[in-house]
């Protein structure tokens, strides 16, 4: 970027995610920072697309169906605690930027503004984020104020499928496991009754020498055949990432890094705009890969390079 | 010394020092701020003229040229994937050289032409016409004549004797395709390549050197996305949307020479292009500037080639830069290979002379790589003279 240091440029400005990133890190002091460093590109540069030429894609569509609920786009914003930290208006300027971009937005249990005043923002829906230890009553609660569904934050160890089972007990509404990176444990997971599983690698510490999600995903995908959604997330912040994970199996992604950037520069508008962005380049990207709606992405898409 | 005298030294003391310079920035400096542009002499390899070309244009001209993309993964792996592949030398050879070839009716010295590129106008006055002559001078080198010229397809096929195709972007209205292409056959066109990539291109380099370049692709705001005249909600352009195989067979009627579809990358499409009565398929991704995360040519020509199973010539570009790179598309089954950046570099350097010497240059290249190998024609170029690593 040829840009004076610290100077904050005009959001409309901004070409990619990686500039809201630049952006972010000028805003909010190094900890805090570090907390949303980009991730690593490696995994997603061992996968190509195929382009594919003369097909029609004027009727580009890239709408969903998740748990009953109509979505504009494969790509939620994925939860991330305490907003606070990031931009003074917190999950209120977060949801106003997921909503104003059509994208659903998981709402962390550990937010920092109370859920009745983010839920009436969330006009193109939410779910909500807890964890093993949460209180059952917050997430009744949380369903009663309109969340289409609940994710469980696997976190390493301390978790059985009994404690599983406990958590769904009176929840009128799918619960979702975050934190699959096996085929085994996404068997079990169609097998209890389990709305969907997200593949994600993410862990409270320290994360080197784990499998990223992009290289379980198609093992993961074809043990769960269809039967309940696969989401996926970590790392994603280009369009062309997501369709890669699209691809592979995955039904849609969660994005959580780049929704930050977008809030710690710019609040609910750079949100908005990132999102938006993203939506932007995965559309296309499908058009260049004679792809015009989600349905017709499979396999063909992409080649896997040796890993 | 009278008084003015030691006035005039003082003053020319000053003017030399480093310290007046800093205060009246913008001021040259002769020693720390010396230059000096190589004459064409000088220029040994196609990259030697890369440099020479861009301390000669506007910035905004080399930038439009250079950049790949979205994040330029696809033009760093084009280059790179040359690397993937080695020749392996052999001694002995028998008989006198001879690259000569003749791809689609147009008889050429060497299996090399010049890939279609937009509006040389803006890089040399002279533009295409400068093009077509130093390609010309350069034993004939065919010239594609892109769609996006800055002179009409007559005035430069006048300019020069050497063989012309044209390019053409697919437009909606069939009779504007009609209108084009049969003016540019009457004026000598001896094939039509049709540019069937880049649906939807975004140049994000071009736009980080905002402070450099701020009306290049209508501004900030439609490169950001936000321009809504689409038929879908996502932001994304339409005006090339439309495409589909249907428009080969529409066109075909008005075009009475070979028809070639450029930015094939699958085998799949290669195939589509047979069936649609395609003469010959251009494998190429834009120079990198079509879909980023998109694959190097090189590593998927082997498979387009097999596709294609010699039922039509196969034509290549995007990174060549070498006579070594000729070479390694030539054996994994390239008929003739285009140059798009690199005549550029030769134009925007030297004109109609910088054109012909780096043509030259990799044309000589390419015949020292042959000899390296053993080869002394085309038709003894094949797979076995190459060790490929693909990752």
């Amino acid at each position: 970027m040829s840009e004076a240091p610290g100077r904050i440029t005009p959001l409309e400005e901004l070409v990619s995610a990686f500039e809201f990133e630049v952006m972010a890190k000028r805003k909010l002091d190094s900890l805090t920072h570090a907390l949303v460093q980009a991730a690593s590109r490696k995994p997603f540069e061992r996968i190509t697309l195929r382009p594919r030429v003369m097909v029609n894609t004027t009727k580009l569509d890239l709408t969903l169906e998740l748990f009953g609920q109509r979505h504009f786009a494969p790509i939620l914003i994925g939860p991330v605690s305490e907003l606070k930290r990031f931009h003074p208006e917190r999950e209120l300027a977060m949801a106003r930027g997921a909503a104003a971009a059509k994208a659903l937005l998981v709402v962390s249990d550990h937010a920092s503004s109370p859920l009745e005043q983010i839920a009436p923002l969330c006009t193109a829906g939410f779910w909500y984020q807890v964890y093993a230890d949460t209180d059952p009553a917050r997430t009744r609660k949380a369903v009663a104020a309109g969340a289409k569904a609940v994710v469980v934050t696997l976190t390493s160890g301390g978790m059985d499928w009994a404690a599983i089972d406990r958590l769904r007990v009176g929840v009128q509404a799918p619960v979702v496991l975050k934190g699959i990176m096996s085929a085994d444990e996404a068997r079990m997971a169609v097998g209890k009754g389990l709305g969907g599983i997200v593949v994600s690698n993410y862990v409270d510490g320290p994360s080197d020498g784990l499998a990223h999600p992009l290289e379980v995903l198609p093992a993961i995908a074809e043990a769960v055949a269809g039967k309940i959604p696969v989401l996926m997330d970590g790392g994603l912040q280009r369009g062309a990432d997501m369709l890669k994970a699209l691809a592979l199996g995955a039904s849609a992604v969660l994005i959580a890094r780049p929704a930050v950037w977008g809030l710690a520069g710019y609040g609910a508008d750079g949100v908005q705009r990132i999102t938006e962005m993203l939506q932007t380049e995965l559309a296309r990207d499908m058009a260049m890969c004679g792809k015009p709606n989600l349905k017709v992405v499979d396999r063909s898409v992409v080649r896997v390079h040796k890993w | 010394m009278n008084r003015r005298e030691s006035l005039r030294a003082l003053g020319a003391f000053l003017a030399g020092s480093p310290l007046l310079s800093d205060l009246l920035p913008g001021q040259q400096d002769v020693v720390r701020d010396h230059s000096r542009v190589p004459g064409l002499k000088e220029l040994l390899t196609a990259f030697d003229f890369e440099t020479v070309a861009y301390a000669k244009q506007p910035r905004e001209a080399y930038d439009y040229r250079a950049y790949g993309a979205e994040g330029e993964f696809t033009l760093r792996r084009n280059r790179e994937a040359f690397d993937w592949v080695e020749l392996i030398p052999k001694r002995v050879s028998s008989g006198a050289m001879d690259t000569s070839t003749e791809v689609l009716g147009t008889k050429m010295a060497f299996p090399l032409l010049v890939s279609p590129t937009a509006g040389h106008g803006e890089i040399h006055p002279e533009g295409e016409l400068a093009t077509h002559k130093g390609a010309s001078a350069a034993s004939g080198t065919p010239m594609i004549l892109s769609n996006n010229t800055s002179f009409p397809f007559d005035k430069v096929a006048a300019a020069a004797p050497g063989p012309m195709w044209v390019q053409l972007y697919p437009k909606q209205q069939l009779d504007a395709n009609r209108t084009y292409l049969e003016a540019a056959q009457m004026n000598g066109a001896r094939a039509v390549v049709v540019t069937v990539d880049q649906q939807v291109s975004y140049y994000e380099r071009a736009l980080h050197d905002r402070n450099l370049n701020p009306g290049r692709g209508g501004g900030f705001r439609s490169a950001a996305g936000r321009v809504s005249t689409n038929s879908n909600p996502y932001r994304v352009g339409d005006n090339r949307l439309w495409y589909e195989w249907k428009f080969f067979d529409e066109i075909r009627p008005f075009v009475k020479v070979p028809l070639i579809a450029k930015g094939i990358v699958t085998p799949e499409d290669a195939k589509l292009c047979l069936e649609h009565g395609v003469d010959c398929v251009y494998v190429s991704n834009h120079g990198g500037r079509s879909l980023d995360y998109g694959p190097a040519t090189l590593e998927v020509l082997p498979e387009i080639v097999d596709a294609v199973g010699g039922k039509a010539p196969v034509i290549f570009d995007s990174g060549i830069r070498r006579g070594t790179d000729i070479l390694k598309a030539l054996a994994l089954g390239a008929n003739a290979v285009c140059l798009g950046r690199v005549p550029l570099w030769g134009l925007g350097s030297f004109g109609a002379a910088g054109v012909q010497r780096v043509l030259e240059i990799l044309q000589a290249e390419l015949v020292q790589a042959m000899r390296y190998t053993g080869r002394t024609n085309l038709a003894s170029i094949d797979r076995r003279m190459l060790l490929t690593n693909f990752p």
